[in-house]
Order: C-alpha cells, then structure tokens, then sequence
C-alpha cells in the first residue's frame, strides 16, 4: 500500500464540501427537469462535463493522465443503469447526494448507503454475482486490439480533437442561448465572499468549476497513488467495507477519498449550520434502502455509479459511460414520470 | 416591520427525501384558495432554496423565509388559487 492513497484525504474533503455546498446532486438535476422543470443543477453537471472533458484530454496529450474508459457492456450497461436509475429515484439521492447528506446527517441517506453495501457487494462478489458475468460476458465489446471502447477511437479520431471539438461546440451554443435569454443572476448584493462560500447555497456555475477542479485533481492524485480514473464514490464503500469487514487489503486511494468526502460534507454542513441528525418516518427509512439496494445492483453490474460514469466517464468520451449515464437517466425519468408527474398532473 | 405572518395551513416536510418537500408543497398550494397563506416547515437545504422560487414560477407569492434553528426553516407563501 503506497502512502500516496493519502493524497485522497484533501480530495475527498474538498469534494463533500462542494457537494454540500453546491447540492450536487445528479438524481435532482435529472428528475427535476421532468418533475419541476428545473433546470440549475443539470446546468452543473452539464458544465462540469465539459471543463473535465478538455483537462483530461490535455492531461492525456501532456502524459500527466491516460484516459482510461471502462470497459463497454451494452448489456450490463443498460440494465445496470436503468436499475441505478430508478434505485436513486426511490432512495431519494444519487451516490454523491446520498453521501453528501449522509454528511449532512439524513439517516434517510444513511439507510440508502447501508444498501448500496450490501446488494452491491452481494453483485460485485456474492449471490449476484454469475449474473454480472453472463450478462457482461455476452455483450462486452472492444477494439480489435483490446482496447476500451470511445466515441473517438471507434471512428478512428484522435481523442483531444474530438474532446476540444465537443467542448468547443457546447461552449458557443452556450454563448449564443445566455446572449438571447439574458441572465437572471439574482446574487444577493452585500454579502461577504465568506458568507457566500461557506454559509450559503453555491450558484451553478461556481458548483459547476469547483467539482470539475476537484475532478481533475483527483484523476491526478489517484493516478500517482496507481489507480488510473478520477473521482468514483461506489467502489469506495465496497471496498472500504470489503477491507473492514473480510479483512482484504483493498484500502486505497478510493477508500480514503470517499471517507474524507463524508466527513468533507459534514464540515461544509456545520460551519453552514446545516449539521443535524434529521430521519424521516420509518416506511421511508425502508424505501430509501431499496432504492440503495437498487443502486448497489446497478453500479455494480454496470461497472459504476453516476460519478464514475457520468462526471468521469463521459468527460473520458468513454462509449460504456455514455450508454450507462443515458439509461441512468432513463430509468430516473420512468420513475419519476410515474411517481410525481402523472399524480401531479392528475391534481 | 416585524408583522407576524399567520398561516391558514402548515405543511410540515422535515425529515422528508428529496423531492418531497418541494412536491407536497407544490401540491398543497394548489389545493388552497386564494389569498390564503401556506407555512412549510422544511429542513432540507435544498428545498429551502427551491421552493421559494418554484411557488413563485407557479404564481403565488412567497411573503417570508425565516431560519429557524440549524437547517430548519419557516417558508410562508400566499396561494393564488388553483395555479398550475
């Protein structure tokens, strides 16, 4: 075990302090553009993806990183997010927005982790198991030299033209929509930037930079510490827990970085005076750890949860990551369809 | 200044998942006639920030939000009748 797995300690805080801070939360930015018509949180995401999407490519280009997608399963990566999807939507929380509020204090939260340990460690190694591998053994596709598959390498582009060309295209489309739709920034006038920083709510953009700068480093720091990928929260329970509980050596960088990430949240929450262990009623104690138990199937069949496949993998133009993050959305827009539009609508 | 608010209805939504507060809120207001005044007791951080601009998106008016204690805050909105 290299000492370097230490470097996830400042990563880890700084990511559960700007999760806290900056409500990132992937469920909400999905679910309430169907539901609220919400926009602020996909905006974040969204932005996110892009800043990583260029540094990664550079990085690579610099020899700091190597792009490393996962491998590509349709199988596995559709079924896996389609469950993960729908598993956040009843646990009320994406890997990052139930870990953040577990920080925060909301045992709600904590039962959904609870569950993405157990059914997720039951699929990476237990009953579940020989169903990841059918369904992953029957649909895994890749190069014909072996390689992962990505949106460049399978027309044959190089990955930072394509990368910078992505980036290039959102950011003018970008520009073109806030010229036409002028900015409804309503930032409070006379406040302290300390006030803003750790008292209030983060807008989106701030959100948005701080958690792909977090993202960037992290991808750095694991890969000094021998882990080739950026930020990932599910691994990081299993094999904590793994470790813990089994007795295998499989605390590393991961492990250590999302440890730190909790306790970076619950730092961010109480200097916002936001700290408090709150539960819901008990039926909603059980249905947040079925979602969890959803969840932990899912990112275990489909090689990860939202972060390691939404804010890492696709900034990676990984081909697995973008299959798996549109049925994550996919499955989180049935559920919500069906759970709050419909009702709703029907007022 | 300091007019106390009083509410025809609480909707208490602490220690409720995400997006619950925001959605019984939204419901509730649609329910009640106008000019009367909802109070939302809420605890998640959030909703604390959404619900206010969500009541206003939907054309009621938000008339205080006042922390109470830690995350627990007061949201007061008056209902403008059956919005959608």
């Amino acid at each position: 075990m290299t000492p370097l797995i230490l470097l996830g300690i400042p990563i880890g805080l700084a990511f559960g302090f700007a999760l806290q801070r900056g409500r990132f939360c992937m469920n909400s930015a999905f679910r309430d553009v169907i539901v609220l018509k919400e926009y602020t949180l996909l905006k974040a995401v969204g932005l996110a993806i892009l800043i990583q999407m260029v540094a990664f490519a550079a990085l690579d280009m610099a020899g700091v990183i190597t792009i490393s997608p996962n491998t590509f399963f349709w199988g596995a990566n559709m079924l896996g997010g389609f469950v993960f999807g729908i598993g956040m939507v009843v646990a009320g929380g994406c890997a990052s927005g139930i870990t953040y509020r577990f920080g925060e204090g909301m045992v709600g939260a904590m039962s959904a982790v609870l569950g993405l340990i157990l059914v997720g460690l039951m699929t990476t190694m237990g009953a579940f198991h020989p169903l990841v591998i059918a369904i992953r053994g029957a649909t895994t596709v890749t190069l014909a030299n072996g390689a992962n598959l990505t949106l460049a390498n399978i027309f044959g582009i190089p990955h930072y033209i394509l990368a910078f060309g992505i980036a290039g295209v959102a950011l003018i489309i970008w520009a073109i929509r806030s010229k036409s739709s002028k900015g409804s920034t309503k930032e409070a006038e006379g406040i302290s930037v300390g006030t803003k920083i750790f008292k209030k709510g983060w807008g989106w953009q701030a959100t948005a930079i701080v958690i792909a700068i977090i993202g960037i480093l992290a991808f750095i720091s694991s890969t000094a510490a021998g882990r080739s990928y950026g930020l990932a929260i599910c691994g990081g329970y299993w094999t904590t827990i793994q470790s813990l509980l089994m007795g295998q050596n499989l605390i590393g960088w991961l492990s250590v970085m999302l440890l730190c990430t909790i306790l970076g949240s619950f730092i961010g929450a109480k200097i916002a005076g936001e700290a408090k262990l709150r539960a819901p009623a008990p039926k909603v104690l059980i249905q947040t750890f079925f979602g969890g138990c959803l969840m932990g199937f899912g990112a275990a069949l489909g090689g990860g949860c939202n972060i390691t496949h939404i804010l890492t993998g696709v900034p990676q133009l990984a081909l697995s990551s973008i299959l798996n993050g549109a049925f994550i959305i996919f499955g989180c827009w049935t559920l919500a369809y069906f759970w709050f539009v419909r009702p709703m609508r029907n007022l | 200044m300091a007019e106390e608010i009083k509410p025809n209805e609480t909707l208490d939504v602490r220690g409720e998942i995400c997006p619950n507060p925001d959605v019984k809120t939204m419901v509730k207001l649609k329910k009640m006639a106008q000019g009367q005044i909802l109070e939302v007791l809420v605890d998640y951080p959030l909703s604390v920030e959404r619900i206010p601009g969500n009541a206003e998106k939907n054309g009621h008016k938000v008339l205080k939000v006042e922390r109470v204690d830690g995350p627990n805050h007061k949201i007061y909105i008056e209902a403008q009748g059956g919005q959608k």
